[in-house]
């Protein structure tokens, strides 16, 4: 009786544990077959155009060639390295997909002269009108806490890796099936003898399993179902399959939330370049992490991670992965692991390109899709922007010895397309945080103007010479207050012309057009140059008591910038599946928003602001000959500084100020404006130079009075556009004579048969 | 810093305005010596840039007098990085790949924003996707951008032309085609 209910407990208990196999394994290969890593969206920074033509200088080429991690060689050997001879650069350019194309890895050779690249030729001397680098990885967008990677094809991974993995991580692994018994009773003996876990004996198979399908808690329950499904999955899938899957599933770096998962994403996490272009120390250092990626992290105990991975050199050298001459030469290598700093890493634009897809896309498709997004951000620009924000705060928080941090913001663009190419949300530009580019709303302050100046040349009853009083004025409000406005210096300048009142930002003149023009029409200004939402129709409207956030500043000057056209500011230019098929483009859209007419003569009067107003302390930085236009503004009690201004091929916009709302006791000339000059004048910028509508003529007036001059009879005097046919009162003694004007209308009539 | 601390560099208007000085020195000899010295304003730190790879721009030349100031006549033409994409664009917009066409003329328009054919090129792609409004904005942003090139300006306003008539207008549309007519009769 006791036998058979012993045989029957045996039969049982070998059925249970029988049919828990069976569950295990379906649970494995199921899900393993079906498996897709979630995999974050990857997001690129635009590539560097490559032309002959191109402004581009060998430094900014070296620049571009050193964020993307190219090596300086003497021979070319194989994708992702260069050399140089003399003018000549050559490049081997890595395979690399983009929107519309599939580009293999190529070599290229530049020619570089004094202003730029003289040609681009393939490697049989072909000219190519054309070429790009491969896009610049500049994140990701994973989960909260969650996981990312890049995932590798086996053809991705060097050989070196899964031999190395295999010589220091699972000698067995190509004859086991799963488990390593042996392994395991050595990593038995040797803990006892310890007393303490030194050495695991778990197969690369058990640590893919329990990376995959366990969490960490180490139980024996645990340790038996690990070695059930490390089993299973070998009973399934081949030793290539598991190494590739291993590859691209490991642990090896945390990243503040980020979970660095897979080689793939070590690789470009520690190094800053692709997988395949490691070399053998490189190799050895992320095997050597495998084993403990928060204690050998290479970043913060760089001996502890330098040690171990010189052992696992050692190991590789003598288990014949490598030869062990080779093993002492790589493991004299610095660890050559990138600082955060250089690395590619702009949580502010990450932010909006983020905030811009959730539109579109779910957030499980941005986060586990596997989507490519290329975006505008040219890191060039970006770095400057940086640059120039940090140097100038840390100089200003020097003189001005505030009670606290001044912070600020820099967004800039490229008019003509709307792309936003570079964003500047703090003064500490590593780490994600409060995003003063996109969500500090401040008061626009004297920004608002050329908006007013605007709106009264599209009346048709203004131009830029027409004299405004800057005079005392007292508007009563609906509350039944008195509201008394002034100048930032507290005095008045009488009659001006419109352009002076606009380059010294007077606000009583403004205020005395802003309200003759209406303030329901200004309003309707801001908002089809962008501002999104109604301004309140306060005659303090006029002095820019209306919130914007820099990119908003952006989105409004950009009309100003590009013609009177507006253009939605991009971040995205589209979005590829991760299988390559489905493509989305943000497309570039333009609308009318202003007559080009009108804005070129407010352009044209912001070219006198930086010539001889507010915005002239930029000329300090800025080549001599490049043309700016440009507008300051400061907020109430100094709370807020503020620069827009543009270039032929760039807008910036620049905020300074504290996050408590403080009054910093900083202009807009005197805090944003040193930022913005020194940001535009490391970005190779070309001069504003519209040409001038047909239907406005230029003419020259003097500058405190307005007056026309035609003869060379006095100094003070500034260019303006008007519309043909404009009667500009003459300053006496400066007209041109009668006879002049004859032969003129002489040569008008001429000209007119001649036609 | 002053103004005058500028090296001269003049705007674009004055080749017609010296043309039209020269026209006018043969013409009326006698008058030239009663004319006043040539007024030259204080140089003006603006006026074209160095012109786009492609872009043709009347070079440089003599200080301006202070009026009339016309445009200069000019040829926009492509430079070869963007005949190139242009090319290309034809290709796949003709393959039905509007939107990749429309991808590779932005990339164009990167190298060369201020040219007024790249957006007219860019114009009809978005016609072909049946976009007459952007298609229509294409044009006016082109147009804008074409100031002294009859030849472009008539372009834009063909394309206006024809986003006005495939919305219906075509009251409107036949005066866009008049204005692209007169300049640029064919």
């Amino acid at each position: 009786m006791l036998r058979r209910f012993l045989v029957a407990g045996l039969l049982l208990a070998l059925l249970a544990g029988g049919l828990y196999f069976l569950y295990v394994d379906r649970l494995v290969t199921r899900q393993f077959e079906g498996r897709r890593w979630t995999l974050p969206a990857q997001v690129y920074a635009a590539p560097l155009e490559l032309y002959a033509g191109s402004p581009l200088t060998r430094e900014e080429l070296e620049q571009e060639l050193a964020r993307l991690r190219y090596r300086k060689v003497d021979r070319l050997e194989r994708p992702g390295t260069y050399r140089e001879q003399g003018a000549r650069v050559d490049v081997a350019l890595r395979a690399a997909r983009f929107a519309d194309e599939m580009r293999p890895a190529e070599i290229l050779t530049l020619t570089l002269g004094r202003n730029g690249v003289e040609s681009v030729r393939d490697s049989t001397g072909q000219d190519v009108p054309i070429a790009r680098t491969e896009p610049l990885l500049i994140g990701s967008i994973f989960p909260t806490h969650g996981e990312d990677r890049i995932v590798v094809t086996p053809q991705e991974v060097p050989p070196l890796l899964p031999a190395a993995l295999k010589a220091v991580e699972d000698r067995k692994f190509d004859t086991h099936h799963g488990v390593d018994p042996e392994s395991i009773l050595r990593a038995i003996w040797v803990n006892a003898r310890a007393g303490q876990i030194e050495q695991g004996g778990s197969t690369l198979t058990q640590q893919l399993v329990k990376s995959y399908f366990l969490n960490s808690r180490q139980t024996l329950e645990r340790k038996l179902r690990e070695a059930m499904m490390a089993v299973a999955l070998e009973l399934h899938f081949g030793k290539a399959d598991l190494m590739n899957a291993y590859i691209n599933e490991i642990f090896l770096g945390q990243d503040g939330s980020r979970a660095v998962q897979g080689f793939g994403l070590a690789s470009q996490f520690y190094f800053g370049k692709p997988l395949s272009e490691l070399d053998v120390s490189e190799v050895a250092l992320l095997v050597a992490i495998v084993r403990g990626p928060s204690y050998y992290d290479p970043r913060r105990h760089p001996d502890r991670a330098r040690a171990r991975r010189d052992l696992v050199l050692k190991i590789m050298g003598e288990r014949g992965v490598i030869k062990p001459d080779e093993a002492l030469l790589a493991a004299s290598k610095p660890l050559g692991v990138t600082t955060r700093a250089s690395g590619a890493y702009y949580p502010a634009y990450l932010d909006f390109v983020r905030r811009t897809l959730r539109r579109d896309y779910r957030e499980q498709d941005l986060t586990e899709a596997g989507l490519s997004i290329y975006t505008s951000l040219e890191p060039r620009a970006q770095d400057q922007a940086e640059n120039a924000l940090e140097r100038e705060l840390a100089r200003l928080d020097r003189l001005h010895k505030g009670p606290a941090k001044l912070e600020g913001a820099a967004v800039v663009t490229s008019p003509q397309s709307g792309d936003v190419i570079a964003i500047v949300g703090s003064r500490n530009t590593g780490f994600s945080g409060f995003n003063r580019a996109l969500d500090a709303r401040r008061p626009f302050g004297s920004l608002v103007k050329p908006f007013i100046y605007l709106t009264a040349l599209e009346t048709g009853r203004y131009n830029a010479a027409t004299i405004v009083q800057d005079q005392p004025l007292s508007v009563r409000l609906p509350e039944g207050k008195v509201w008394q406005p002034e100048n930032f210096t507290r005095q008045t300048y009488g009659p001006v012309p419109l352009v002076r009142a606009l380059a010294e930002s007077l606000n009583l003149a403004t205020v005395g057009v802003g309200l003759d023009v209406g303030l329901p029409k200004v309003a309707q200004t801001l908002q089809t140059f962008g501002l999104p939402r109604a301004p309140p129709l306060n005659p303090s409207m006029l002095l820019g008591a209306v919130d914007v956030t820099p990119l908003e500043a952006a989105q409004i000057y950009n009309g100003l910038a590009n013609g009177g056209f507006r253009t939605p500011l991009r971040a995205v230019r589209s979005v590829i599946s991760a299988d390559g098929k489905e493509v989305k483009a943000f497309a570039l859209e333009v609308t009318p928003v202003a007559p080009p007419e009108a804005v070129y003569e407010v352009d044209r009067m912001l070219e006198q602001v930086m010539q001889r107003g507010t915005g002239k302390p930029a000329r300090a930085w800025l080549p001599a000959n490049l043309v700016v236009a440009g507008k300051s503004g400061t907020s109430s009690d100094l709370r807020d500084s503020w620069f827009a201004g543009f270039s032929g091929s760039h807008l910036a916009v620049v905020w300074v100020g504290y996050d408590n709302n403080q009054p910093t006791g900083l202009t807009g000339s005197s805090g944003a404006l040193p930022v913005w000059a020194r940001l535009m004048s490391g970005l190779g910028t070309t001069s504003w130079s519209v040409t001038m509508p047909e239907s406005l003529a230029e003419a020259w007036i003097e500058y405190p009075t307005g007056l026309r001059v035609e003869t060379n009879c006095t100094q003070d005097v500034v260019p303006i556009a008007v519309p043909v046919g404009t009667q500009l009162p003459v300053k006496p003694g400066c007209g041109a004579n009668s006879l002049d004007a004859v032969v003129e209308r002489a040569g008008e009539w001429l000209r007119d048969i001649m036609h | 810093m002053q103004p005058t601390d500028f090296p001269g560099r003049r705007s674009p208007h004055s080749t017609r305005g010296l043309i039209l000085l020269t026209a006018l020195s043969l013409a009326v000899t006698a008058c030239n010596s009663l004319r006043a010295p040539p007024y030259q304003p204080p140089s003006r730190p603006s006026g074209p840039s160095a012109p786009g790879p492609g872009s043709a721009q009347p070079g440089p030349g003599q200080p301006q007098p202070p009026t009339p100031s016309r445009p200069a006549p000019r040829q926009f033409r492509l430079g070869p990085a963007a005949t190139a994409l242009v090319a290309q664009a034809h290709k796949q917009s003709q393959g039905g790949q509007q939107e990749l066409a429309a991808a590779t003329l932005e990339r164009a328009m990167r190298i060369e924003p201020d040219n007024p054919l790249l957006w007219i090129e860019l114009g009809q792609v978005r016609l072909n996707e049946a976009n007459a409004a952007q298609a229509d904005s294409m044009g006016r942003k082109a147009l804008a951008l074409a100031t002294g090139d009859p030849q472009a300006q008539a372009s834009a306003w063909h394309l206006i032309a024809e986003s006005l008539r495939a919305r219906g207008r075509n009251q409107e549309g036949a005066e866009a085609e008049q204005r692209a007519n007169a300049l640029m009769p064919r």
